[in-house]
């Protein structure tokens, strides 16, 4: 046997490969579901998509039929695309011709019972907190913890068979398979786990982080799920490999490769048309940029994450006073994981494609004993409070008497957070105020601290090289090349209540997280005299007279909060002061920009708004979060700074002239762009089939376990984005549903090298998962349009939008 | 817009029992019109916590359902939902009362498939449709005796003349009705119908646990004398009730996911209820449905709330030292003499109230063992925070129970405390065996006996959406 074990091992981890990942909704991650099929070309994952779990890969024809009459889709670039797919009838022809089609259904009725069961096992093993009393032997992992109970588990008609069964997952697995073919091996495998693909993508999330505690606590592995799924169906009495399974190899779907969906023109030109405004304004500014004087020294440089978000407010930032704003990754380049002072949670501060390396926490300093003992006392008061009524409601016998003396309590507030949520918002900050917050006394531990490291985690503090190399990072990928006296690194996160996916409106670049502990340390490092030196060594001279502070944006109010500064020269005293008022004026100027958006908002009221939303519990639509992303712009913000880029682009700085070698644009390219295209495609998904690659609506949604949610009664998992975060109403998306367009600005074959060397990101762009265009400021900033095979295309008629936009179509 | 005016209207149906509330609380006159209605105090307070709950869940829905395509149906079913609960606590004409019952549990069913698109919510709103039937003809036919029996059409007529129907009509008449209440009230073993109906939007769920299934209460407070004369009846009643209260919160402890938690709270807060009915102090258990109202539509409506980051690792269980003990125990015993007093009951005159005295000694007991162990509180803090906490809250009760005693003094038999027996001793030592189980961690690590809670409380298999092609957002 052990070979076979060996080889079942290999066929586990195969048929898992077609699976996307899912992480808990505390530090949501924005990933594109179909991440396992990636590797195929963009048409042929989404019809394997279509094959495996019944979603759809394409806008649906009323959301095309929308975009098509609100003139979202250009007459001319659709009649270009649907001739070169060879579709001769017309576009409304065509939307009559694809409404009557129907798609093939994915029929899995007899999976019935059987995905109830694994999902009430699963729901209780992952558990993070809800429940007090947990699964039993939860910490053996899954596969025990699941053997424990089955036996007993009444639902299952053949239980008796449930026994006897091994105590590794592995020979389980085997054992159940033991009727089956090697050769089929992986088909059934794939077939189960792809009945629960909302679960099944958890686990495949949860057994791959090495630095989750519930997963250290509480292991559980595809095996084990596997081994469990496959025993409860010989429980129930159902085959391990129904029929019709051996015969699904994968890519069967492929055979309907002759016929391409009849939306993927639809979604071209909808694209294109998109894409060539965005390229006419950005190549119109790069023609106006100067090259040679140097600008001003500005007052302060502002650091906004690339977010789509930051691009709103960089631009009313900019517009208030002599201030310079750049676009980095939001977790400032930082790989590490974060403890806040007084609690016992790691945070994950970095994007999933980069392993934390470092732990920085948050200890209280000396300087403010008294801020500290305050900021305790309130604290320990709250969870004590927040302790006993868990305690009291959760009681077998005590929570009768605690619902009839708490019960008027919880009618007061009732009516107080419905009737006027804002006036208590205000009261609430005005209290809050009290309560010193953890940046006015402590201090970061960004010395190595050896002592402090945990045997099972991660070092604590930087060396000293360390510190300076994140330094160097940063101002090298920015092209960083003059220095304000004031320079703010600001991280973002939202403001929210009662809403599961508060965690999907924070900072993705830090795991779902707010970024400002990550500006925190970056300024800290900045300010570090140490670092000064080493840097300047290297060539980036820091001037005596600047200094770094850290903030947070506030996404879903545009507030920015400066975090408890340094000692400050009296000029830069100064600035800062303006600054704080300037940064007032961009929040109610950006407000008031978003608020035509959010329905039922008043311009005029736009701040007073926005507050509301943040504090309401009634409200499903607090912000739009990323929805419209739809293009990655990496160059100087002289491209981008003189229009308006609706919240639409990502926005990385970039500077080819001080990156010669293509460094700076490689670790762009791999790093943050390609977590662009995971945001981006999470939008997508979530918004052209909601039920299937989203999580559906928030009104019916129920959180489970506190790591998910699942609709209604329970079931499957739901994954992706929920309706309100992409929809206006139950039908019309305010996500324009659109694969991401990378913009460079830099030399195309510098450009080409990078793709040449990152294989991954050459397959994305192959694959069609996004697209790629080049200004090369080399050539008089002509366009160079990535081809899929590695050839560039120049576009005939750069601008298609100057001439009659009258359809004109080749019938 | 019809949002905007059934929430103007609802709210001003509000104020207009709330003032309806105080003209009767101060002439203390009962206002019958024809054969029909009868408006009396247990009308005014239920009609008052009905029009709140719907005012606050409309005022929440129409930010909440915005964009809902469903927004049309279920802003009228709801506000209809709300007049037709008005008419039933009204209601004084048998038929009245049984038809406004049916059409109560037809508008609920609908309002669970509110998704018509989507198959599981139909399912849900079908289970809720035939169980609500089912409990319809019971109420129907408990009615149709009680006027066949009495020779009498409306309640307030029938319920005088009772005591000239012989016990057994009576029993059948009271078994009908106790059945019929629990059912609306998702008393286990009928239950299923409220672990399942989770597929309806939040807003609906919080009128739900906070209005519609208090129809049960309603039914044994009006109908009082007929169960109340009846010890043997009353006593099955109080068992009943224990049950759902002891096992639905032996459910919410193995429970993952928010709703279906405050599904099986609502039933064990239910079963007390109606334990309470059956002790004989009706009057507590409609100060239990108004307080019960209020904290679950809040924890429905804030049920997206749950979401915090948490490291793993069981809760710390610390043996508390003997002074504690003797702390906690006298805080316990205080808060239970506190309790008897405000809401006077004399312990010369041991009835089923000791019952009630044993469960808030045990809420106490609990709230002072949980604060004085908090150790991150310096000892003055926690010394002080217990009476802090207990006594306004007592306070609080003690107000609102006494309010509703004063206002249902003209409802019959709203108080008539059973006689203390043995088996008000054995649900006594019940809850306290399962306090003290609990609290020693008795029940972890027993595979069979957690299968068991976890499979009892499984919503109705067809309204679970086991593959999410089956989803439909509308």
């Amino acid at each position: 046997m052990p070979t076979d074990l060996s080889a079942l091992r290999a066929r586990v981890e195969n048929a898992a490969k077609v699976l996307g990942r899912c992480w808990p909704l505390q530090s949501y991650i924005a990933a594109n579901p179909l991440a396992g099929l990636e590797k195929l070309p963009f048409d042929e994952a989404v019809a394997e998509g279509q094959a495996l779990y019944g979603g759809r890969g394409y806008p649906s024809v009323a959301q095309l039929r929308a975009a098509w009459d609100a003139g979202a889709i250009n007459a001319n670039h659709l009649a270009d695309r649907l001739e070169a797919y060879g579709f001769t009838e017309s576009p409304a022809h065509l939307l009559d011709r694809m409404e009557a089609a129907t798609p093939p259904s994915v029929n899995r009725s007899n999976d019935s019972l059987l995905n109830r069961v694994m999902a009430k096992w699963l729901a209780v093993f992952v558990d993070q907190g809800q429940a007090t009393w947990t699964m039993p032997r939860r910490q053996e992992g899954f596969y025990a913890a699941w053997r424990a109970v089955a036996p007993y588990d009444t639902t299952l008609a053949h239980r008796d068979c449930l026994h006897d069964l091994p105590e590794r997952p592995l020979e389980a697995l085997a054992a159940a398979l033991s009727d089956v073919e090697p050769s089929q091996w992986e088909r059934v495998l794939r077939h189960h786990l792809t009945a629960l693909p909302g679960w099944a993508s958890f686990i495949k999330w949860r057994s791959q982080d090495r630095h989750d505690a519930w997963q250290a606590a509480h292991p559980i592995t595809m095996t084990g799920y596997l081994a469990a799924r496959l025993h409860t169906a010989r429980a129930i009495g159902l085959p391990v490999a129904p029929d019709g399974v051996a015969e699904a190899a994968v890519g069967a779907s492929r055979n309907g490769r002759d016929r391409p969906a009849m939306a993927a023109p639809w979604l071209e030109a909808w694209e294109a048309t998109y894409r060539e405004q965005l390229l006419h304004d950005v190549q119109a500014a790069a023609a106006t940029i100067h090259t040679g004087a140097a600008p001003d020294r500005p007052k302060a440089q502002l650091v906004f994450c690339i977010d789509v978000r930051s691009e709103v407010i960089r631009r009313h930032v900019e517009q208030a006073g002599p201030y310079q704003t750049f676009g980095y990754a939001g977790f400032f380049g930082l790989p590490m994981q974060f403890q806040p002072y007084d609690s016992d949670n790691r945070i994950t501060a970095c994007p999933p494609i980069v392993d934390p390396k470092h732990r920085i926490q948050e200890v209280c300093g000396d300087h403010r004993p008294d801020a500290a003992a305050a900021h305790e006392r309130w604290v320990a008061l709250g969870r004590a409070w927040q302790r006993l009524i868990k305690s009291l409601k959760h009681n077998v016998a005590a929570a009768f008497g605690f619902v009839e003396g708490s019960g008027g309590l919880f009618g007061v507030a009732m009516a107080a957070r419905t009737l006027i949520p804002g006036w208590l918002r205000t009261q609430h900050q005005a209290w809050a105020k009290r309560v010193p917050t953890s940046d006015t006394f402590c201090d970061l531990s960004l010395d190595r601290a050896p002592a402090a490291d945990h045997a099972d985690g991660l070092p604590v503090g930087l060396s000293a090289e360390e510190r300076s190399y994140y330094a160097e990072a940063a101002f090298r990928l920015m092209g960083w090349q003059q220095f304000a006296p004031v320079v703010v690194f600001t991280g973002h996160g939202s403001e929210t209540v009662n809403n599961p996916y508060a965690s999907s409106l924070d900072c993705g670049a830090c795991a779902g997280h707010p970024g400002g502990p990550n500006a925190r340390i970056l300024a800290a490092i900045c300010n570090d005299p140490a670092v000064r030196e080493v840097l300047s060594e290297r060539g980036i001279v820091i001037p005596e007279d600047t200094v770094f502070l850290a903030a947070e944006h506030t996404t879903t109010t545009d507030a920015v909060r400066l975090f408890h500064p340094p000692t400050l020269t009296e000029r830069q005293a100064k600035i800062v002061d303006q600054l704080r008022r300037d940064l007032h004026t961009a929040r109610v100027q950006a407000a008031a920009e978003r608020a035509p958006a959010l329905q039922g908002a008043r311009r005029s009221h736009a701040v007073a708004d926005t507050a509301r939303r943040a504090a309401d519990w009634a409200e499903t639509r607090p912000e739009w979060g990323l929805s419209g992303n739809a293009a990655f712009i990496m160059a100087p913000r002289a491209l981008t700074a003189e229009f308006s880029l609706d919240g639409r682009a990502f926005l990385h700085a970039y500077n080819w002239q001080t990156d010669d070698r293509g460094t700076a644009l490689e670790t762009i390219m791999t790093g943050p762009l390609v977590v662009g295209e995971w945001i981006n495609m999470q939008y997508y998904f979530s918004t052209v089939d909601n039920a299937v690659y989203g999580s559906g609506s928030k009104i019916t949604q129920n959180v489970v376990g506190n790591v998910g949610v699942w609709q209604g009664n329970g079931g499957d998992l739901m994954t992706g984005l929920p309706l309100q975060s992409l929809q206006v109403d139950d039908a019309t998306p305010y996500h324009h549903p659109l694969r991401l367009l990378a913009v460079v600005y830099a030399p195309r074959a510098r450009v080409s090298r990078v793709i040449e060397r990152n294989a991954q990101l050459r397959s994305l762009f192959d694959h069609e998962w996004m697209a790629l265009t080049v200004l090369d400021p080399e050539h008089s900033n002509r366009r160079y349009v990535y081809q899929p095979g590695g050839t560039w295309a120049t576009p005939s008629t750069e601008s298609r939008d100057d001439q009659d936009t009258e359809p004109a179509l080749a019938l | 817009m019809l949002s905007s005016f059934t929430t103007r209207l609802t709210w001003l149906l509000f104020l207009c029992t709330v003032g309806a509330l105080v003209v009767h609380a101060v002439a203390g006159l009962d206002v019958s019109l024809g054969a029909l209605l009868r408006i009396d105090g247990l009308t005014l307070i239920m009609a008052v916590v009905v029009t709140f709950v719907s005012g606050i869940v409309h005022s929440f829905a129409r930010r909440y359902m915005a964009g809902s395509h469903h927004g049309g149906r279920f802003f009228s079913r709801l506000f209809g939902l709300t007049l037709v609960v008005l008419l039933l606590t009204a209601a004084d004409h048998l038929a009245l009362f049984a038809g406004c019952w049916a059409l109560m549990g037809w508008l609920l069913a609908d309002l669970i498939g509110l998704i018509r698109g989507w198959p599981q919510a139909r399912a849900a709103a079908r289970h809720a449709r035939w169980s609500f039937l089912g409990g319809s003809v019971l109420l129907a036919a408990a009615l149709a005796l009680l006027a066949g029996q009495t020779g009498a059409t409306t309640i307030s007529a029938a319920l005088s003349r009772i005591e000239s129907l012989p016990v057994g009509t009576l029993a059948s008449i009271a078994g009908l009705l106790i059945v019929a209440a629990m059912i609306q009230s998702a008393l286990i073993p009928f239950h299923r119908w409220l672990l399942s109906s989770m597929t309806a939007p939040t807003p609906v769920s919080a009128f739900m646990h906070a209005g519609l299934v208090n129809a049960g209460g309603l039914l044994l407070a009006r109908f009082a004398p007929v169960v109340a004369g009846l010890p043997e009846v009353m006593l099955a009643v109080v068992v009943v009730g224990a049950l759902s209260a002891l096992l639905a919160q032996a459910w919410m402890l193995v429970q993952v996911d928010v709703k279906r938690q405050l599904g099986c709270s609502t039933v064990a807060q239910m079963g007390f209820m109606v334990l309470q009915c059956g002790l004989g102090y009706f009057a507590a258990a409609i100060a239990h449905l108004v307080l019960h109202g209020f904290y679950k539509a809040y924890l429905f409506l804030s049920s997206g709330s749950t979401v915090v980051m948490k490291p793993p690792g069981a809760e710390a269980r610390d043996a508390s030292g003997g002074p504690a003990l003797v702390v906690t125990g006298l805080t316990a015993v205080a808060g239970g003499g506190l309790f008897m007093w405000f809401t006077g009951k004399s312990i010369a005159a041991p009835d089923g109230g000791l019952l009630l005295t044993l469960v808030v000694v045990l809420a106490v007991l609990h709230a002072a063992h949980t604060m004085l162990r908090t150790t991150a509180l310096s000892a003055p803090t926690r010394a002080v925070a217990v009476p802090l906490v207990v006594l306004p809250a007592l306070a609080l009760y003690a107000l609102v129970y006494n309010g509703i005693v004063a206002l249902t003094a003209t409802t019959p038999m709203a108080t008539a405390p059973a006689e203390g027996s043995v088996v008000h001793g054995l649900v006594g030592a019940l809850f306290v065996l399962a306090y003290i189980a609990v609290e020693r961690g008795w029940h972890l690590e027993r595979p069979r006996l957690y299968t068991l809670l976890l499979n009892t409380s499984q919503p109705a298999a067809s309204t679970v959406t086991t593959h999410r092609t089956e989803y439909h957002a509308h």
